[in-house]
């Protein structure tokens, strides 16, 4: 699909959320979007998914059927979890039979079965949000727009929604998500975006790192670290700070740990690749 | 069409489960108590029952259309358009009234007298029956007009909401030029004769302004879901 152009504001005189948008994101992409609170990606995401339509700019080639999981999903419905998804399996063209297969298929995997005979009203922040995820995953999206759709999942469920859109992709369906947490999905991201001033900025996608601080026997110890690492700068105080990709960082933790005499590790911190 | 028919279904479920279906419904009830009594001549009752049927045509469209929190609509209208979800929940408001005014219909016909107001020219009760389908369907998309036009995404705000619901009811129930005025208005002059109306005219004025009225709330909802 294809934004050309696209701008967006609620209401005739309201301040423009987005001006001159232009995306692509194909069959198979994984879209990241970036920006702080505020800054119009969930009004980037709503556009993206049809729920509303841009102010100015056009959207093409938007594929079917597609899911959407809302920010902050309300459990105020007065159905099972069953019922509401298998209601919206209906919605998205599944038979009745299909329909309830695919809820009671979705409901399991994120270990949520348990949960389908219970009131929406009743659920937990946690369960509903498994109800709210599973609904947009029934008919197998070839469009999958997730808005901090991790937050409120247990780490069970955060993997198995990890796991579910690499199912999408390899089917060749496109997904677009935000996400406060920068390693989500960093390795299969395609193109990483940053919302800033209502303005889209591409960013390279950049990958996940982690910054070790550590202190070495004596001020000039160079730090013993296998292969060549991103590199390494000394501060001030003479420790030493290490950014290595974060696949190598145990390795690299564990050489400064091993080396004879040892290295102190001050501290290790998850940081992105600036894009 | 399959999308559309598996909305109005799930508008039902939340409708039925929900229970905010009483409130209209008792409110009907209790108009239709006070004003339709036994033995009272047909055609006037068919014509009250389904004047007051219009305010509850308009409060069930009104609740079909907010029914869901802005973020579960929000799935429904990237699953299947903005526009099957709004029409879903105003097909469905517009359908539980329309049983409401048959089954009013029915006990109007079980309970009146089949005679003119001054009890001299018998009434044919089968035509007087196709006469009261006739109002009811003409208040029913007159109300659903209304209703429509004064819940999401026309009027966000609840409040403004229900007070351009009620001003939109008087309105539609009262101007001279409305159709629906005019079938309930067909009724019960036609009660003073012993005439049964054919109100086909009201009939496609109150289908052309719902027509108009959905169409602008399926225009707004294709504009902001």
């Amino acid at each position: 699909m294809r934004l050309e152009g696209v701008g967006h504001r609620y209401g005739l005189g309201g301040p423009w959320i987005l001006r001159g948008v232009d995306l692509d994101l194909r069959a198979g992409r994984l879209l990241r979007l970036q920006g702080g609170n505020g800054s119009g990606k969930s009004t980037l995401l709503r556009l993206l998914a049809g729920i509303d339509a841009p102010s100015v700019g056009r959207i093409s080639g938007r594929p079917r059927p597609r899911g959407y999981v809302p920010e902050r999903f309300p459990a105020a419905l007065p159905l099972t979890a069953r019922g509401y998804l298998t209601h919206l399996g209906r919605v998205h063209g599944l038979s009745r039979r299909a329909a309830g297969r695919a809820a009671d298929a979705w409901l399991e995997r994120f270990g949520a079965a348990e949960y389908a005979g219970t009131r929406m009203s009743e659920l937990s922040k946690g369960g509903s949000q498994k109800v709210a995820v599973a609904q947009a995953l029934l008919a197998g999206p070839a469009l999958l727009v997730l808005d901090e759709a991790w937050t409120g999942l247990d780490q069970a469920a955060r993997a198995e929604l990890d796991r579910a859109v690499a199912e999408r992709l390899a089917a060749g369906g496109a997904v677009a998500f935000v996400d406060h947490d920068p390693r989500r999905l960093a390795d299969a991201a395609d193109a990483v975006y940053r919302v800033t001033d209502g303005t889209l900025v591409p960013g390279a996608p950049g990958r996940a790192l982690v910054r070790i601080e550590a202190e070495g026997p004596t001020r000039a110890a160079e730090p013993p670290v296998p292969g060549t690492p991103r590199g390494w700068v000394r501060a001030a105080d003479g420790s030493v700070v290490l950014t290595v990709p974060a696949g190598d960082s145990d390795a690299v933790l564990y050489a400064l740990l091993a080396a004879r005499p040892a290295w102190h590790i001050r501290s290790v911190r998850p940081v992105r690749e600036a894009g | 069409m399959t999308a559309l028919s598996a909305l109005v279904r799930y508008q039902f479920a939340l409708l039925l489960r929900s229970q905010r279906w009483l409130p209209p419904l008792l409110v009907y009830a209790g108009l239709f108590g006070v004003g339709v009594r036994a033995g009272q001549p047909v055609l006037d009752s068919l014509g009250y029952a389904a004047a007051v049927l219009l305010p509850v045509a308009a409060w069930l469209v009104r609740l079909c259309a907010t029914a869901e929190p802005d973020a579960a609509r929000h799935c429904g209208v990237a699953a299947a358009g903005a526009v099957r979800v709004q029409l879903g929940g105003v097909l469905a408001g517009g359908a539980a009234a329309g049983v409401l005014g048959l089954a009013a219909t029915a006990a109007v016909l079980l309970l009146g007298d089949a005679h003119s107001t001054d009890g001299r020219v018998s009434v044919p009760l089968l035509p007087a029956a196709g006469a009261g389908v006739l109002a009811v369907a003409a208040c029913v998309l007159a109300g659903a007009g209304v209703g429509a036009l004064c819940a999401r995404p026309v009027l966000r705000a609840r409040g403004w909401g229900v007070l351009a619901t009620v001003g939109g009811v008087v309105l539609v129930l009262a101007a001279r030029a409305s159709p629906a005025r005019a079938a309930v208005s067909g009724l019960t002059s036609g009660s003073g004769t012993g005439t049964v109306p054919a109100s086909w005219g009201a009939l496609l004025g109150a289908a052309a302004f719902a027509a108009c009225a959905v169409g602008l709330s399926l225009l707004a909802a294709s504009r902001r879901g």
